[in-house]
Formats: C-alpha cells, structure tokens, sequence
C-alpha cells in the first residue's frame, strides 16, 4: 500500500510538473523532485524516476538524447558537494544551490549546443537559467510541505 | 573515496556517455525510446488537461459571467431571445461553415490529405531549445516526421518527432528551419529561413534582377519535396541589395500567427493523383524558338518518351483510381509538375525514367510538344504539363537554374486527341 502510494505521488508530481512545464517553455520542474529524492536518500525511487524523468524530459524537447543526461548528472554532483558543506534539508543550501544550478543551466546548454550541432542563443538561454535559479527554492518549498503533509499518513 | 578514485569514476562516467551518445547519433535508439515516452506522457497529460480547460472555461462564459443580465434578458425578453438564439444558432452554423470552408479551401490537391491536429503545448521542459510545439497526434494517427503543418492562412511547419499519439513540430521562425519558397507574382525562387522566435524570416538566395516586391506573398515551391507546392507562407516587408552577398536580402513575416495557434491541419500525403481537369478555351499558341536536333534536351526528351510508348506506367496504389490519367492543364494552384517525393525528381524536359540529369532546356518544352502531338503518344512522368488559364510558370525542380522559371511553358495538346499523362512517383 505504501508503495502504491509512493509511486501514485511521484505519477501525480509528474502530471503536474508537466502542466507547468507547458506554461514556462525551458522550465525543468521535474529537477526539483530530484533534489527531493537526493534529499531524503530514498534511492529506491531514483532508481526508477531518474530514468523516467531523462526520458520524459528528452522526449519532450527536442535536441539529440543526451543533455538532460548531463543536466541531471550536474545535479547530483553539486548536491554531493554542497552536502559535504551544509544540510540539505535548509533552505538556504537549496537557494545556493539553485544559484548554482542556474549557471550549470547555461553551462550545459553552451556545452551541448556544438556538440549537437544547435545554435547556442546566449539571451533566450540567460533568460531560462535565470528562471530555474528562481523558481527551483519555492518549487522546493512547496514540494517538502506537501511530502510533510503526506508524510503522517505514510507512518500510520 | 579519495580523489584518484572520484576522478577514475568521473573519467569511466564521461567515457560511458560519450559511447551511449555516439551509439545513439548512429542508431537513434535512444531517441526513438525517449520520444515515444516523453511526448506520451505529455500528451496524455496535456490532453485531458485542455478539454478540462474548455469545459471549465464554458461553464464560466455561460453560467457565472453576466449571469444576471442573462436572467433579467430570459425573465423580460423571452420571446425575443427564443428568435434571437435562433438566429444566433444560424450564425455560428454560418461562421462555423465559413470557417471550414477556409480550412478546406486550402491550396492543395487530394495528393495531400488534411487532418485537424489540437495544439497541446509550446515548447515543454529544459530540452527543447527549438521553436516547436506540441501536437495531438502521432505517427499512428496522421503525425510523421515530416508532415507539413498549416492553417487556413498558411505554412506553420512540419513534424520533427513523433510518438504513436503525440508529435513536436518544429516552426518556420526556428532558425534550422528551410522552405524553398518563391513569389506569388515574381516567381523568384528562394530560400526561406527562420530566426528566432518572434523575429522576421529571411529569404536567401533571391537573385538581383528578381521583381519582388513589399507586401508580395510568399509560397511555398515544392522544390525542396517536403511541402506541397502553393502554399501561403510569408509576406515579404523589405527588399533590398545585399551589402554582403550577390543576392538581394529579403525580409518576411509569417502569415500564421504563431504564437497563438490552437489548432492546425497536417497534410498527409495520401497517394492518389491529382484530379485531371480539362481546359477551358482553346490553347495557347505557342511561340517559340524551333528546337534544333543538336541541343542535348532533344535527345533526352526523346528518350523519356520511349519507355512510355513501350509500357504503359502501372498504378503505384493498387486503390489509386487512375495513375494515369489525362490531365489537360493542371491548376494553378495544383502541384509543381516537376515535383521531387521520396527523393525522386520529375522534371521538366527530363523524364524521371531516363536517368538524366534534371536540367531544363530551351528547346526541351517545344519538343515535348511537337513529339507528343506528332505521335499522340502519352509522355511519362516528367513531361511538362502546361498551365491552366492564368497558371503561373513555374520554375523547374531539383537543381533548377537560376531564372529557369522563365522559360516558355509548354503548351498542352492542341487538338485534344491526344491528352497528356502523368504519373505519381513514390
């Protein structure tokens, strides 16, 4: 039951972040579900959403495979870092760190657009990191107080 | 973990996604997989998301906005309402008429097949860096690679990725974007690009001495083979010499407003012929320069009309009602006559058959005619069609030269005994 619903909430989590995404073009709403997971260590689900999520998001755009990849893998490696220096759980590790994630935005995207053979728009890919960086906090916020909200029933 | 090992394992990871890219640029596997997931699952999201919308949205507009003055005008004019919803019902019955006839009006023939697509979504989530938008439907129900986009005002785009219910079509203003293009009145070939969203096309490759015009509308070729011929695209907003290069630079706006499309129509190849029609009013006197035996198109032409006199040319679609058909003068409207499908070239003066090079000559159109009409035998694919009453010539397709588009239009037979044929390719 308590898988059935874990897997229920990430599906709904997906839904939803996916109707954003529709509203924001570039906005990745899925990468703060992964800060969630990474947060609580639950590598159970990472197991199976990560790949869910790359497919998702590679599915949905529409350069060659490979960019959410490095996007994802940026991630988890300044998370890793900032862990060794704060706790996670606060709220101003994951306001540096979307900062952070914010420049590794532009920087992937800078680093995959010759790879690709895509043209690299410094402005429209300055516009969408600066959007990630602010909106990813907030995205945060409101995701922990929902996990907390689901969190009692999961004990019982 | 000390440093040599983080490092050893980043080396090993970099070493991976480098091989999985490389593999995935080969195969596409990857590609294909995240495809048919992400745009399912966006779809199937998206989806039902929009109809919820609709539905919400009229709920509003009837029951909640103005809900009062709704009341009052049932309560004091009913009678008058009861006529008035009448004739309201007749109207959106007539607008709703009109604007399909529009849909449907559309410049292209029963070779391409419009199906109505919902649009679900612009650009969705950090990969798409492409001026796209999601679509309804997929590779099983109308949406291939490939399929070109319009509305009833024009050219939208054409699908860059499918899954089985959903697609991304990628705009005309994406920079990647490329539709060969010519003027509606000029008949200048040339290339139209895209660049960037919200900012004006540019069209390349417009020769110096070409007559466009502001305000000239653009339409598509079908030079390139991957848009039907005469569709709306642009209108031209400047011309002038090129500072940089021997061509004039031409700047154009879409027709489409394509920041607020909502529905759009795919265009299907749907593999039957195009309907012959038959001329109206005597033909055309053609006046020409005669076609000496030495000019090489002579010899080819000659050689296009051999296989056609010894087999006749089989139907391709074995439900095609008639892959050979007479056709006295295509539409103006109509296909290129020379149109490139599935890599193939049917060109003017060269028969597709033949093997020869696609170049137009001269002489070539003359002595199709005079052939034709000499041994009242059908010519195969590639023979030149000749225009319909206030038809346009059109350029010739494949490498066509510059200035090809204002050679002498053949012109069809002048006896009527001996109707033209002309033949689909795959």
């Amino acid at each position: 039951m308590k898988i059935l619903r874990t897997v229920g909430w990430w599906l709904c989590f997906l839904a939803v972040g996916v109707c954003i995404q529709a509203l924001a073009p570039g906005l990745d709403v899925l990468a703060v579900g992964l800060i969630i997971l990474l947060q609580e260590r639950d590598y159970r689900n990472i197991l199976w959403l990560v790949p869910l999520f790359v497919l998702v998001q590679e599915g949905m755009g529409t350069r060659p495979f490979g960019a959410v990849i490095v996007w994802y893998a940026s991630i988890i490696v300044l998370f890793r870092l900032g862990r060794w220096l704060f706790q996670v759980e606060n709220f101003v590790f994951v306001f540096l760190l979307s900062a952070c994630l914010g420049a590794a935005y532009y920087g992937v995207t800078w680093l995959m657009a010759p790879l690709q053979n895509l043209g690299f728009n410094v402005e429209d890919t300055l516009d969408k990191a600066l959007l990630q960086a602010i909106f990813m906090p907030f995205a945060w916020r409101l995701l922990v107080a929902a996990r907390q909200m689901n969190a009692p029933e999961e004990e019982e | 973990m000390n440093l040599r090992r983080i490092l050893i394992l980043a080396g090993v990871l970099l070493i991976l996604f480098l091989g999985m890219y490389s593999w995935n640029q080969r195969t596409h596997a990857l590609d294909d997989l995240a495809a048919s997931v992400g745009l399912e699952v966006g779809g199937a999201v998206l989806g039902p998301l929009r109809a919820v919308q609709d539905v919400a949205s009229g709920f509003w507009d009837r029951y909640f906005d103005l809900v009062d003055v709704r009341e009052e005008n049932l309560r004091l004019k009913a009678r008058v309402d009861e006529l008035e919803s009448r004739l309201l019902a007749s109207g959106e019955d007539l607008a709703e008429l009109r604007r399909l006839r529009e849909l449907v009006q559309l410049p292209v023939d029963v070779s391409w097949r419009p199906l109505g697509a919902r649009v679900l979504a612009g650009r969705l989530g950090p990969n798409a860096v492409l001026d796209s938008i999601t679509i309804s439907r997929g590779y099983a129900t109308g949406g291939r690679p490939g399929t070109p986009l319009v509305t009833h005002l024009g050219l939208v785009g054409r699908v860059l990725k499918a899954s089985p219910h959903a697609s991304t079509a990628l705009l005309i203003t994406d920079p990647g974007s490329r539709v060969a293009v010519f003027g509606q009145e000029s008949r200048a070939p040339g290339i139209l690009m895209g660049k960037g969203k919200g900012r004006e096309l540019e069209v390349n490759f417009v020769q110096r001495d070409a007559s466009v015009k502001d305000g000239e509308v653009l339409v598509t070729s079908g030079l390139d083979g991957k848009y039907p011929k005469g569709l709306p695209v642009a209108r031209v907003v400047s011309v002038a010499p090129s500072d940089y290069t021997q061509f004039m630079a031409v700047s154009a706006v879409p027709l489409v407003d394509l920041q607020h499309l909502e529905e759009v129509l795919l265009l299907e190849p749907s593999g039957i012929a195009p309907p012959p029609e038959e001329p109206e009013g005597p033909p055309p006197v053609f006046v020409g320069p005669p076609a000496p035996e030495s000019l090489p198109g002579r010899a080819r032409t000659d050689v296009a009309r051999a296989p056609a006199q010894r087999a006749p040319a089989q139907p391709l679609d074995p439900q095609a009602p008639a892959v050979a058909q007479p056709d006295a003068a295509p539409r103006a409207s109509a296909p290129a006559p020379a149109r490139q499908r599935g890599g193939e070239t049917a060109t003017p003066g060269a028969g597709a058959d033949s093997g020869q090079a696609p170049e137009t000559v001269p002489g070539a159109s003359a002595t199709v005619r005079t052939s034709r009409e000499r041994t009242g035998a059908p010519v195969s694919a590639g023979a030149t069609p000749a225009p319909g009453p206030g038809a346009q010539p059109a350029p010739a397709a494949g490498n066509a030269r510059p200035g090809a588009s204002s050679l002498p239009p053949a012109p069809p037979a002048s006896d009527g005994t001996a109707p033209r044929y002309r033949v689909v390719l795959p």
